[in-house]
């Protein structure tokens, strides 16, 4: 599985340039920063970057454009943690317990889980794309849309995880953000709901929508709050936390593990990326866990699964980059940019002849993933001083922070629009005790539900005995939906195995 | 039969909040079956509009609670406090809607004022001398960054 030979070319060519790997700390930097400002999406970083490297060689240019790309898709966790603001779709899944851990005081552990959630998910993706990077460029080459359809499935089945209180409740915000979802131009060319304004032709601006619905809302409830976190002597930074923090991580190897497998296949779909995977292992995560009615009020092992998924996907993304030159997102089309400016294409025959390159870039990340460790730890320290900014401060700001950042996404009113629309919605959403998390869920997987249902149903000859035909055909798409018949069969059973425990104790006890 | 003591109690907001969920779900239903009622249109669509009507209405009598005479009605929050709550949401909407025509200097200026006022802050000076610091840098990062212009007014 894995090229002797080229090793040795990848360890000869990384330690024949010692420019390359001066750019590797800067990139660490720059990808913090901007991943940690609302709005500034890790494409965004790497584009206004993009330029810089044209007047670089070309493994300098890889290194530190990938040390953003890692760098900044942890940065996104921070104002997730701090603020319930989640940067990028990606982080979305670090808001549900990682706020609610920083609202109890505990930010400096939720910054330290989160940063070696992330650290170790890429470690261990690039370890797993060292040896998987060619079977799953061709597993990715395979998906059909019932496949993706099943995955866009897996990923709605969070709502039900989300809807702690009223199943009801939970699920009317669930559907109704799917609906929010399909708004605009559907694939199959019709235009709905979107009373003709004409920037709801692509649809209600997600991020936007996503800023409005978890953070601004949370914000204008906390308008007669004074700090984010009440009690004093909880405010403090401490760096003995943050490591304790980091500790708790190491604890988790299997959702480590896990988060890092479902990030790394669901990273290597194009178009579906972190978004989803976060989602996935967040889900999986609690569907398994023995305390699972503690997720969403501030239990690191949901930061856990969320990061170490969100951070390994761009191995997954990077998998099928290198080996079949198809950018997952925007971040990779920028990488294969870069590679173009080199007259390198990405495909297979890059695998095949300049596998050394491919060893290069994976061992140039695993250097990242480790300098990330020290580097995030710095960038963690300052920004949790935000928890000691008092909130009469800190609300206005990061309101007009979001509506500049909903601005530099859309790149014009739509976003700001969209964004207050949101944040009123969702403060009554969350003032009537309704998951706003599942609306985002809705929100980000309405389109790909329908799109895929819409291909299938196509392929399927227009008929709904058609689809059950070509599901037949598809085993992927069958295996995907067996695997989450066991995940929802063996968590039923652990509940009810639980019950029965906690009864026959309380029977011991009478 | 003897009826349960105490009092129903309307919570009024809750049943707003499912009138606009309502509301939007028929317009979105009726608009996307007037688009085309070709099976390819309605495929999620209209189901899942169906099941969130069905689901509105399985969640209307959750807006009704039986308040008993012991019990305390309602939450400890004040008028007052709802009060400040909907000042800065009509604030925060008509800074984003003004955003692009009083210039984005002006309109973050002004929201950043009256944003802090109606937090508790109560030094002017503080208030203003923030509000124009915070404006200004905000102004200037993003504008480093962003690779189209904001209209301004004053900066």
């Amino acid at each position: 599985m894995i090229d002797m030979n080229s090793l040795a070319g990848a360890v000869a060519l990384l330690t024949s340039s010692f420019e390359a790997w001066l750019w590797l700390i800067p990139g660490l930097m720059i990808g913090l920063f901007f991943g940690a400002m609302p709005g500034i999406s890790i494409t965004m970083a790497m584009a206004i970057f993009l330029p810089m490297t044209l007047y670089m060689e070309f493994l300098p240019a890889i290194i530190f454009l990938t040390a953003i790309y890692t760098a900044a898709g942890f940065g996104g966790s921070v104002p997730a943690v701090l603020m319930n603001i989640p940067g990028t779709t990606s982080a979305v899944a670090t808001t549900f317990d990682g706020y609610p851990m920083a609202r109890s005081g505990r930010h400096n552990e939720a910054l330290g889980v989160a940063l070696a959630a992330s650290v170790f998910g890429t470690l261990v993706s690039y370890a797993l794309l060292m040896f998987l990077i060619a079977p799953v460029s061709r597993v990715v080459l395979r998906l059909g849309p019932l496949e993706l359809f099943a995955v866009a499935v897996w990923g709605m089945l969070l709502i039900g995880s989300l809807a702690s209180k009223s199943m009801l409740r939970g699920l009317l915000a669930g559907v109704f953000g799917v609906l929010l979802g399909t708004v605009g131009f559907s694939s199959a060319g019709f235009i709905r709901g979107t009373m003709d304004i004409p920037w709801l032709f692509d649809g209600v601006p997600v991020i936007p929508a996503m800023m409005g619905l978890l953070a601004a809302s949370q914000l204008l409830g906390l308008i007669n709050t004074k700090y984010l976190i009440s009690d004093e002597a909880s405010r403090s930074i401490s760096f003995r936390k943050i490591i304790s923090g980091m500790r708790m991580s190491f604890k988790q190897p299997f959702i480590i593990g896990r988060g890092a497998m479902i990030g790394v296949l669901v990273g290597s779909i194009p178009g579906v990326g972190s978004s989803i995977s976060n989602l996935l292992s967040y889900a999986e995560t609690k569907r398994n866990a023995p305390d699972s009615d503690t997720f969403g009020t501030g239990n690191p092992k949901g930061v856990i699964a969320a990061e170490s998924a969100n951070s390994s996907s761009e191995g997954g993304a990077m998998a099928t980059m290198l080996a079949l030159g198809i950018p997952g997102g925007g971040a990779t089309a920028i990488l294969l940019a870069a590679f173009a400016m080199n007259n390198i294409v990405g495909g297979p025959s890059f695998i095949a002849n300049q596998m050394d390159i491919v060893y290069a870039i994976i061992f140039a990340n695993f250097a990242q993933a480790v300098l990330l460790l020290i580097v995030g730890l710095g960038f963690v320290y300052i920004a949790g001083y935000v928890v000691r900014v008092p909130l009469r401060f800190l609300i206005p700001s990061v309101l007009v922070v979001a509506a500049f950042g909903s601005y530099a996404i859309e790149g014009s009113a739509a976003g700001p629009i969209t964004l207050v629309v949101f944040s009123v919605l969702g403060w009554a959403m969350v003032r009537y005790q309704y998951p706003v998390a599942a609306t985002v869920v809705g929100l980000l997987l309405g389109r790909m539900l329908e799109n895929e249902l819409a291909r299938t149903f196509q392929i399927g000859r227009q008929s709904i005995e058609g689809i059950f035909n070509y599901a037949l055909t598809r085993p992927g798409a069958l295996t995907i939906f067996a695997l989450m018949l066991v995940s929802i069969g063996a968590s039923a059973y652990a509940k009810h195995r639980r019950r029965k425990k906690g009864k026959t104790i309380l029977a011991e006890e009478e | 039969m003897a009826s349960k003591p105490g009092r129903i109690v309307v919570m009024w907001g809750h049943l707003l909040l499912l009138a606009v969920i309502a509301a939007v779900v028929i317009y979105y239903w009726m608009d996307t079956r007037a688009a085309s009622m070709r099976t390819v249109n309605l495929l999620l669509v209209q189901p899942a509009s169906i099941f969130a009507l069905f689901l509105v209405l399985a969640l209307v009598p959750q807006c009704f609670r039986r308040v008993g005479p012991d019990e305390e009605e309602g939450e400890k929050e004040t008028i007052g406090d709802l009060a400040r709550v909907f000042t800065l949401m009509a604030a925060f909407i008509a800074f984003a809607l003004s955003m692009q025509y009083v210039g984005f200097d002006v309109a973050t200026f002004s929201f950043m004022v009256v944003g802090l006022r109606l937090c508790g802050e109560r030094n002017w000076f503080l208030n203003l001398g923030f509000s124009a610091a915070f404006t200004a840098l905000l102004i200037w990062g993003y504008g480093a960054i962003i690779p189209f212009p904001f209209p301004l007014t004053v900066l």
